[in-house]
């Protein structure tokens, strides 16, 4: 073979060059597409088999060992207390670890946690399950942890960050609620505006009681935790004001909310009547105008 | 261009109280509109940023109800006034001077409309068009009307103990839906007869300045200029 004259090489280089200058601005340019893409792709934590021990070290729990939680880990064997699963076994690695895991661990030492848990709503719908064996609408009755990450969950959040994972994670089996829960005041302030006195989900409904807020009286309870003076009409402000939701609603609420619903189609009728009239009155004059200026300037 | 016209061309049209409150409602208008809706549109990002620089939603919420009493008052100041002019400088508050609708207004709603499909000359204005009538009575009853709804839900605690609990509900809709009409009134139908028309454009001072050339006072207050050369030639 020949070797390359120089003004080859030299064309070659000049050609490599603009392929290097288009990669590097083409980086540059998908920067913002490219980066979060490539974030999104890390391994993220699930409920998986497998614990990511770099995020679980650094969450909350990382200090604890494995045993702590999960009892004394050994071979199978009889007279064990808590055997090893089976790697044979036919479910092995395939059925649900939240609707196994004895979550009573958890009380040792979260214990307040746990008692109101008990005697929430959850914890009744999980009862209520037990007993019936049927799953509610919204899914399985929730354990600790289909809304805690018991690996993964950091601490030390503020109200705002907290408050802000809360609504996604009671949103993922109350979507409806939380929508709704957008769309108000509260929601919008605390949620979108990061507001630290507006009310997240828990601040009405309660941590780990979970109640339903169905009862005027514990709404009312409910509402006097920021509004001091709220009198007990005070209760029936609609707040997950949505139709989706309305047959879980009391009486009185559902009968306010029709009148919400009447008063926002006549308002909205008026609205759009006033602006159909306005814009096009001024339309057809805008163009009568410009009309005769352009035929005066002929 | 013409040359800047002498003062004998120009006549006032407006007092300087009603330019000063014309000026107060441009400011605060706008910024309630601001702070409203960054709230109501508070899930788009560009949205809490504009929020986190005015300093958070408790401070965009308080400007919100700053802007909103020194709004209201410069309401109180226009209503002092008016009878500050009935009573002391024993004006009417009726009449072809005055704000009141008529039928003549009517008349000629009517025939702009057929103006506007070629059928028709303009029709002659007085002191104030229809439309500026219209823009008059939409702002001073939208005041009232979002003040009420505004003092709900800056009250509720107080209002549910007179009113049933969904009123509160229903004010929040309200001032919502009267919010993107006053917007999209101004921002547009406003904005458009008043700054945009083609004998106007770009932009129309008299409300600034206070005065009004000859020429357009003849144009566009045809009645008000006959009335006025009437009382001239009686007094001459």
């Amino acid at each position: 073979m020949k070797l390359q004259t120089g003004t080859k090489r030299k064309k070659n280089k000049v050609l490599t060059g603009w392929i290097y200058a288009f990669l590097t601005a083409g980086y540059i340019f998908l920067a913002p597409v490219l980066l979060p893409c490539t974030l999104a792709a890390s391994p993220a934590p699930d409920a998986t088999w497998f614990v990511d021990m770099n995020q679980y070290s650094s969450a909350a729990h990382g200090s604890l060992g494995c045993e702590d939680c999960h009892g004394a880990m050994i071979e199978s064997g009889p007279g064990r207390e808590k055997p090893h699963p089976d790697p044979d076994g036919e479910d092995f690695l395939k059925y649900q670890t939240k609707r196994r895991f004895d979550y009573q661990s958890c009380r040792k030492c979260h214990k307040t946690a746990y008692s109101r848990f008990s005697e929430g709503a959850h914890a009744a719908a999980a009862d209520e399950e037990k007993k019936t064996g049927s799953v509610s609408r919204t899914g399985h009755a929730p354990v600790c942890g289909d809304c805690h990450s018991a690996h993964y969950s950091k601490s030390h959040l503020s109200r705002v960050q907290t408050g802000r994972i809360m609504t996604e994670t009671c949103g993922t089996c109350h979507p409806d609620q939380k929508t709704s829960y957008l769309s108000n005041y509260h929601g919008k302030a605390a949620v979108n505006l990061g507001h630290e006195k507006s009310a997240f989900c828990t601040d009405c409904h309660g941590a780990h009681t979970t109640m339903s807020l169905k009862d005027k009286e514990a709404a009312l309870n409910a509402c006097l935790r920021c509004h001091a003076n709220a009198p007990p009409e005070f209760a029936n402000i609609i707040i997950h004001d949505t139709p989706k939701t309305r047959d879980m609603k009391n009486d009185e609420k559902q009968a306010g909310l029709k009148w919400v619903y009447a008063a926002r189609a006549v308002i909205l009728f008026f609205v759009v009547l006033v602006l159909a009239f306005f814009y096009s009155h001024t339309g057809v004059l805008m163009l009568r105008k410009l009309h005769e200026k352009l035929r005066r300037h002929k | 261009m013409e040359a800047n016209p002498t003062p004998a061309d120009t006549f006032q049209r407006f007092h300087v109280l009603h330019r000063m409150l014309h000026v107060v409602i441009i400011f605060n208008f706008t910024l309630l509109a601001i702070t409203g809706f960054a709230l109501h549109f508070s899930e788009f990002g560009w949205v809490q940023v504009l929020v986190s620089v005015m300093g958070g939603a408790a401070a965009a919420g308080w400007l919100h109800r700053f802007c909103a009493v020194f709004l209201y008052m410069g309401v109180l100041v226009h209503l002092l006034w008016l009878f500050y002019y009935k009573f002391v400088l024993k004006q009417t508050w009726s009449g072809p001077d005055s704000m009141l609708p008529g039928k003549k207004d009517i008349k000629d709603l009517y025939q702009n409309l057929r103006y506007a499909f070629n059928k028709d000359t303009p029709p002659l204005f007085d002191r104030y068009s229809y439309l500026q009538k219209y823009d008059y009575w939409a702002e001073l009853l939208g005041m009232q009307s979002m003040g009420i709804t505004g003092l709900i839900l800056w009250y509720p605690d107080f209002f549910a103990g007179i009113l049933p609990g969904y009123f509160i509900n229903i004010a929040g809709y309200l001032h919502f839906y009267e919010a993107v009409l006053a917007v999209m009134y101004i921002g547009v139908v406003h904005m458009a007869d008043t700054h945009l028309v083609p004998d106007i454009f770009p932009m129309e001072k008299s409300i600034f300045t206070g005065n009004i050339e000859k020429k357009r006072f003849m144009e566009d207050h045809p009645e008000e200029w006959k009335r006025k050369q009437m009382t001239n030639s009686e007094t001459a």
